[in-house]
């Protein structure tokens, strides 16, 4: 098995400075240092890195779209991580934050950005205390601050903690939370890599994927590029949650079976039980169905079979759970979330969710399958930001693969009326 | 560029618009209607209500018209079935825990939710529980009901508080469903702008409280008229019904407002109904009272002015006008006293301003194309509040620069790029310095100095000053002493002669028309349209005709001086309250009541009509039509809503004229006067009934005669502290008494003093204090801080009842200060 | 009357560091003193205002904004127990209900000695770890009853 992020992740030690440069820890810097900025953000092109916060869209590009001799810019790594059935990041983090560091590190030089911020999550204090350790560990090394090892290159990185909001996992109301703001997302366009934090150009990486980037640089960009699928390069981590033997963040080659992973990986379905549904990447994304369990792990494949890689969250769900109950419970949480901002998603959440508890407490009338398709469509791509789409996902990929269950709950609540 | 003209399609119709236009304005451009709720052109795109989707060729969503910038070659639809089905979709999720309480909402009939609802709409809701129930009909502030369960939460109200307002009062609270708009803590919404907020809330979630159940709105006749409190003039719509003002909302003019009222506006009203109103034209110049119709009364104070004339001289009748009357008003008053009566002896003001300075007159939308704005003694948050709102929106987001050069801290400083507090009563030595350091003259720094501002700083004005191409100074002539009003002459003529730079001035006093009575010449030594009567008298001969009296009148204060001596035998006085208004205390009641005839023309009974021997009925505005000139030189017209069988202002001067010139002209309406002014004074040549129809129309800059500088020096007080009195928008007096809807805005009477000076006097900060000079005596609640340099204290003038202005002087008064 | 003590005021200096803009400070100022007094007062917002010269709504409005920031006082111990997917889907139900049991409030309230506040959380990102829950800063995962009975038990 390929490992990048995790080949030493459980080694004794690794969030101090000295055990990490003792795995080779900051030598990409003197690579990277030695070549202009622009030549970096090659690299990393070259390597066909994609996001790994949700989106997937290749790094390397969004680094080369900053506004032209517009300064100061700003990198922003998103540890927000708060997509339901994710948490690969904070594994990273808690284990292993000078790898972040230097990812950012690499990313500022390549952007000529001096001034990063880690937006944590607000319950992720212990990870900023580690962080802020680590950082000074940085600091007093000279990886950080002043003309960095020689270089003339200036960087400083903070850390900043939000306060219980998902939606400001979402990079422009990431932006506002820092910023002081209400974490509504903004308006796009401007896109942040023009007119981001404090108007200025901005970059936005997830923590995985900065995480990648050290390895890119000192190994090379093909070597990275090697890995995987023709479009979906390098190494995933995965975080395998919900009905499995062994839970827990796996990395694994993108283009993977997803049912390696489940069963091989994570080691199958407790109790031995049948598997149901998945859903591969993350709350947000459409669930498939046992079927579906051989899809190839890769960005293509999944949206081939209808759903997305998402953030790399496989929750896994049996037999013995009725599907409407997850998505009552998912609807709950993005009613929860939602910012509040835009009309339908305000409205929607909350009226999908009072229809899904109607009909799992056997009180609905009409034709509520059709109901929650419609409003569905009528959420569809006409929310201010994607949380809308989200919040859709396992109500219309749940009535395609698993109407049984829905009509389950009615069926009981016809029978439970006519008795 | 901005103005790049874009070329696109909506519906097949082509459509070129300036860049940087959204859609939903360029569909505007072509009659399509792209139905919104959040959006509003003054707050710009915010894109929360969903409201305005629109296809586009070659985007994969839909896109929101409200925050798309117009591209060339675009093809946008708003008709598609997929169109409508999102709009459909999202009405939908508007009204879904929206009440349907329509028949009883004050929004109904202007409803963008009913409308959009009635054009876009699906027949029928699908919703099938309990709608949301939240907070009904609760004060927002004594002003604003806000109906929690109507609000749409499409933020333009807290973008207004944000954006506009710039005070972040009015916000959203909590997220998701649960988002509400509030103050913090539940405070009252009191800002002075806050009703605004109800003209723009596009449903019926923010009422006006006084109108709540009024009228439907459909039942009102609605008029097209001005504000009358203060000099900007802001546009505004009076709905009346069975002659009965019954709300006002704002009328957006760009040139005037930028589409905004103060709350003064909005709620200042209730002096329509008041009981100190005046009942009837009446006299008791032979004896008892006597009511006198229009015609009467009319003749009878002609006739009794005339005859003291005769007897006495025309130097022995006097007129006071205001800057409260309109245009015609003021010019018919005028024309009565110089061509029927012979005298000069004309005046509107106490502070001994001049009727315009040596330099452009800027109007208002010159402060958006300058790059500096200078601003000097004004406070214009209190005294021109709509002004203030186009300051702080300039200097925020309209890259012009703010210098604030003030005798107090106002909150304007804050947005200034410069900001320097010279002492108490040395406007002149500052205008001075300053221009002696444009000039280059070096004695600028040290000049400064003694007036109490670094003279380093004055260096950094003048270079500010210098690095700029068009200046706009806004002063207010109120507080400035002659000597000021002179040096200020000299600073306009230095900035003037600075090779690049074009610059103007706004007089920004806060009377309603303060302009308008300068122009029409209500002055001892100008006629209309500023022609000095100093060096100027064959000119005025030639256009007023030889009769016309060309010696020098008396000022307003010079009146007052002339009847306690017993010179002065008739005063006639039109909407001015000298015994509340005027510096000098108690000297004034016994000096008017030395008077053989005091004819009081006035809307409301005051301290000054209770001594008149007769009284004239004034209606005022909300009932005559008549024009004024604002701040910016803007002549608009000002028209009446309410009936009266009382005879307007214009009428009854102008049948004073006639008693004593039967040939003089007869009007049929004000516009005749009007007219009569377009011909007869420079400047107002293009002013018409159909020129001023709807935006207004500046009239030209009068000739202004360079007069000569004087410069008397200030006198230094010996002892004491110098009164600053300060104007404030919510002071309690005839217009705004305590039964007003905006009395919870009324303030206790402060002093502001210096930490040295409140040192020095073992006063704290808290401390009630008196306050004393030539007799008179006011009481105050210390302020202690550095918002005023020692030597100086700042009194804001809170209220009639308040006495202040016992202490005053025509140039700036010392008192003592004493803890009570 | 609220003032930051010694600890906030040198946490304070420290992040006012961070950023260019001071607005910007807002969210770790607002955390400073909710871990000072566990919870946000108003006359806080208006302390942090004056500070950031921000109108006091404008704290208000942002504070409410975040489901952290309590206005109420809490517990000594704040419990936040995990009811997103991953933690459904591993029986977090029950155990929920049994750890309100056990400290003999509702899922919402605080125990009247203050110890403990037991709320509902969304996911904490410990999925692989479900059910879970989190006590002040530290998270706790593989919840059993006996686990739970263990923790709870050995806070002071
Ligand atoms: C509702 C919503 C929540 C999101 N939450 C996260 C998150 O918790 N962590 C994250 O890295 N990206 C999240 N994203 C994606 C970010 O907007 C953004 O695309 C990402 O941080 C970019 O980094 P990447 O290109 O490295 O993936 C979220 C997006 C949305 C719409
Ligand atoms: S009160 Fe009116 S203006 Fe304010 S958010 Fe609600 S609907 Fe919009
Ligand atoms: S008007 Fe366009 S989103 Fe509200």
């Amino acid at each position: 098995m390929t490992q990048i992020l995790f080949k030493n992740i459980n080694l004794e030690g690794l969030a101090t400075l000295p055990v990490y440069e003792g795995q080779g820890g900051y030598r990409s810097l003197e690579i990277a240092f030695k070549k202009q900025p622009e030549e970096v953000v090659e690299m990393v092109k070259a390597s066909g890195l994609r996001g790994r916060g949700g989106a997937g869209f290749p790094a390397g590009l969004k680094w080369s779209f900053l506004a032209k001799d517009v300064f100061p810019r700003y990198l922003c790594c998103n540890a927000d991580e708060s997509e339901p059935g994710t948490c690969k990041d904070r594994e990273l983090l808690l284990k292993n934050p000078h790898l972040l560091i230097e990812g950012m590190i690499l990313c500022s030089y390549a952007c000529r950005i001096q001034t990063g911020y880690i937006y944590f999550r607000g319950e992720f204090y212990d990870l900023a205390q580690i962080m802020e350790k680590a950082l000074d560990e940085a600091r007093r090394k000279g990886y950080l601050g002043k003309n960095i090892m020689g270089s003339g290159f200036d960087l400083d990185i903070h850390t900043h903690l939000g306060a219980g909001a998902y939606i400001c996992g979402e990079e422009s109301a990431l932006l506002n939370s820092l910023e002081g703001r209400r974490g509504e997302p903004r308006m796009k366009p401007p896109f942040p890599a023009v007119e981001g934090l404090y108007a200025k150009p901005t970059v936005i990486n997830n923590v995985e994927t900065l995480c990648c980037v050290p390895w890119i640089i000192s190994e090379g960009p093909e070597k990275y590029a090697a890995i995987g699928t023709e479009k979906s390069k390098g190494t995933k981590l995965v975080s395998v949650s919900g009905h499995v033997k062994k839970p827990g963040n796996y990395e694994v080659v993108l283009g993977t079976p997803t049912r390696e992973i489940i069963y091989d990986l994570a080691g199958g379905i407790r109790d031995d039980n049948k598997l149901k549904a998945f859903i591969p990447g993350g709350s947000s994304v459409p669930m498939l169905p046992a079927e579906l369990v051989d899809t190839p792990y890769d960005y293509e494949a999944l949206q081939a079979a209808g759903s997305m890689l998402g953030s790399g969250a496989l929750i896994v769900i049996d037999h013995t759970m009725n599907v409407v109950e997850a998505t009552h419970r998912l609807m709950s949480f993005y009613m929860h979330e939602s910012c509040g901002k835009c009309t339908p998603c305000r409205e929607g959440t909350r009226w999908l969710w009072q229809i899904l508890s109607r009909i799992m407490k056997g009180q609905s009338e009409g034709d509520p399958i059709s109901k929650l398709n419609d409003i569905c469509d009528n959420m569809s791509f006409k929310c201010f930001c994607p949380l809308g789409d989200a919040a859709i996902a396992p109500v219309v990929s749940g009535i395609k693969h698993f109407r049984a269950d829905y009509e389950e709950f009615l069926q009981n609540a016809a029978t439970g009326a006519a008795g | 560029m901005a103005n790049e003209p874009v070329t696109l399609t909506i519906d097949d119709k082509t459509v070129t618009v300036p860049k940087g236009t959204k859609v939903v304005d360029a569909a505007k451009t072509v009659g399509i209607e792209i139905p919104v709720f959040c959006y509003h052109e003054k707050l710009g795109p915010f894109g929360c209500c969903r409201m305005c989707l629109v296809e586009v060729e070659k985007m994969p969503k839909m896109a929101t018209a409200c925050t798309l910038d117009v591209g060339p070659g675009m093809v946008v639809r708003t008709n598609t079935e997929k169109v409508e089905k999102a709009q459909k979709g999202v009405l939908e999720f508007t009204l879904l825990n929206h009440p349907l309480d329509c028949p009883v909402c004050d929004k109904g009939g202007e409803c963008p939710l009913q409308d959009n609802t009635f054009k876009f709409g699906a027949p029928e809701t699908r919703m099938e529980f309990d709608r949301a129930h939240n907070l009904k009909a609760a004060p927002l502030s004594p002003v604003i009901t806000l109906d929690r369960e109507r609000c749409i939460a499409c933020q333009r109200c807290t973008r207004y508080s944000d954006i506009i307002e710039d005070e972040r009062a009015l916000v959203m609270h909590n997220r998701g469903f649960k988002n509400e708009i509030g103050t913090f803590n539940n405070e009252p919404y009191a800002t002075r702008f806050s009703g605004n907020v109800i003209d723009i809330c596009p449903v019926g979630a923010l009422t006006n409280t006084q109108f709540r159940f009024k009228a439907r709105t459909w039942d009102l006749a609605n008029s097209d008229t001005l504000c009358s409190h203060c000099g900007v003039n802001c546009n505004m719509t009076m709905g009346t019904r069975t002659n009965k003002l019954l709300r006002i909302q704002s009328r957006p003019n760009d040139r005037v407002d930028d589409g905004w009222i103060c709350d003064k506006a909005r709620w200042g009203y209730d002096f329509l109904e008041s009981k100190n109103r005046m009942g009837m034209n009446k006299s008791r110049l032979s004896g008892d009272w006597k009511a006198l119709t229009p015609k009467e009364a009319a003749v009878h104070v002609a006739e009794a002015f005339k005859k003291i004339a005769d007897e006495h001289g025309p130097e022995s009748v006097g007129f006071i006008g205001s800057a409260y009357g309109t245009n015609e008003e003021l010019y018919l008053y005028q024309k009565l006293f110089r061509q029927g009566l012979g005298s000069n002896n004309i005046d509107h003001k106490t502070h001994p301003g001049s009727p315009g300075l040596p330099i452009a007159h800027h109007d208002l939308q010159d402060i958006e194309t300058s790059d500096l704005v200078l601003l000097l003694a004004s406070d214009p948050a209190e005294e021109l509040p709509i002004l203030e709102l186009r300051l702080k929106k300039v200097a925020k987001r309209g890259g012009v620069k703010l210098a604030v050069l003030g005798d107090q801290s106002t909150s304007m400083d804050r947005y200034a790029e410069w900001s320097g507090r010279y002492n108490v009563g040395a406007a002149a030595a500052v205008c001075e310095a300053l221009a002696a350091e444009l000039a280059g003259s070096g004695a600028g720094a040290d000049l400064a100095g003694r007036a109490g501002l670094d003279g380093e700083q004055i260096k950094t004005l003048a270079d500010l000053i210098r690095g700029s191409q068009k200046v706009t100074l806004i002063y207010n002539p109120v507080p400035l002493s002659a000597a000021a009003h002179g040096q200020l002459s000299r600073l306009m003529t230095a900035m003037g002669q600075i090779g690049e730079i074009s610059c103007g001035a706004i007089p920004a006093a806060p009377g309603t028309n303060a302009v308008g009575a300068l122009d029409m010449g209500v002055l001892p030594d100008y006629y209309p349209g500023g022609m000095p009567l100093a060096g100027g008298a064959e000119a005025i001969q030639a256009a007023w005709g030889e009769n016309t009296p060309t010696a020098p009148g008396l000022s307003a204060m010079q009146m007052i001086e002339q009847a306690e001596q017993g010179r002065l035998k008739a005063l006639l006085i039109h909407r001015a309250n000298p015994l509340a208004d005027f510096p000098g205390g108690k000297r004034l009641a016994a000096a008017l009541k030395k008077l053989d005839v005091l004819v009081v023309h006035d809307i409301m009974q005051t301290e000054t009509s209770r001594l008149a021997n007769v009284v004239l009925i004034s209606n005022g505005p909300g009932y005559d039509e008549g024009t004024t000139t604002n701040i910016g030189g803007r002549v608009q017209l000002r028209k009446g809503g309410l009936k009266t069988a009382n005879a307007p202002d214009w009428k009854l001067v102008s049948m004073m004229i006639r008693a004593l010139d039967e040939n003089a002209p007869e009007y049929a309406a004000s516009f005749g006067v009007t007219a009569e002014i377009a011909e007869k004074v420079p400047g107002y040549s293009d002013i018409s009934k159909k020129s001023i129809k709807k935006e207004g129309q500046t009239r030209t800059q009068p000739p202004v005669a360079q007069g000569a500088v004087e410069s008397p020096s200030e006198q230094a007080t010996a002892g004491g502290l110098r009164l600053r009195i300060a104007h404030r928008l919510f002071a309690q007096d005839a217009i705004l008494d305590p039964s007003s809807q905006l009395s919870h805005q009324f303030q206790a009477s402060t002093a502001t003093l210096n930490e040295a000076d409140a040192s020095r006097l073992g006063i704290a900060n808290g401390d009630p204090v008196v306050i004393t000079a030539g007799g008179g005596e006011v009481r105050a609640q210390a302020e202690v801080s550095n918002r005023v340099n020692p030597g100086g204290v700042v009194v804001p003038r809170v209220s009639d009842e308040q006495d202040l202005m016992t202490l005053a002087a025509e140039d700036a008064a010392a008192v003592d200060v004493k803890k009570a | 009357m609220f003032a930051f003590n010694e600890t906030s005021e040198k946490e304070i200096e420290k992040i006012l560091g961070k950023y260019p803009d001071r607005q910007s400070a807002l969210l770790p100022l607002l955390t400073v003193t909710q871990r000072q007094e566990r919870h946000i007062t108003p006359e806080a917002m208006v302390e942090i205002g004056r500070r950031l010269d921000l109108s006091p709504a404008y704290v208000q409005s942002v504070a409410s904004f975040y489901t952290m920031y309590h206005t109420e006082k809490v517990g000594r111990y704040l419990i936040l127990f995990c009811i997103n997917i991953s933690c459904q889907l591993n029986g977090c139900d029950d155990l929920l209900a049994y750890t309100a049991k056990k400290l003999g409030i509702e899922i919402g309230q605080t125990t009247p000695d203050e110890k403990f506040t037991l709320l509902r959380e969304e996911c904490l990102a410990a999925c692989t770890g479900a059910p879970m829950m989190r006590i002040n800063d530290t998270f706790y995962e593989f919840l059993t009853p006996a686990k739970i009975d263990e923790i709870i038990d050995s806070l002071e």
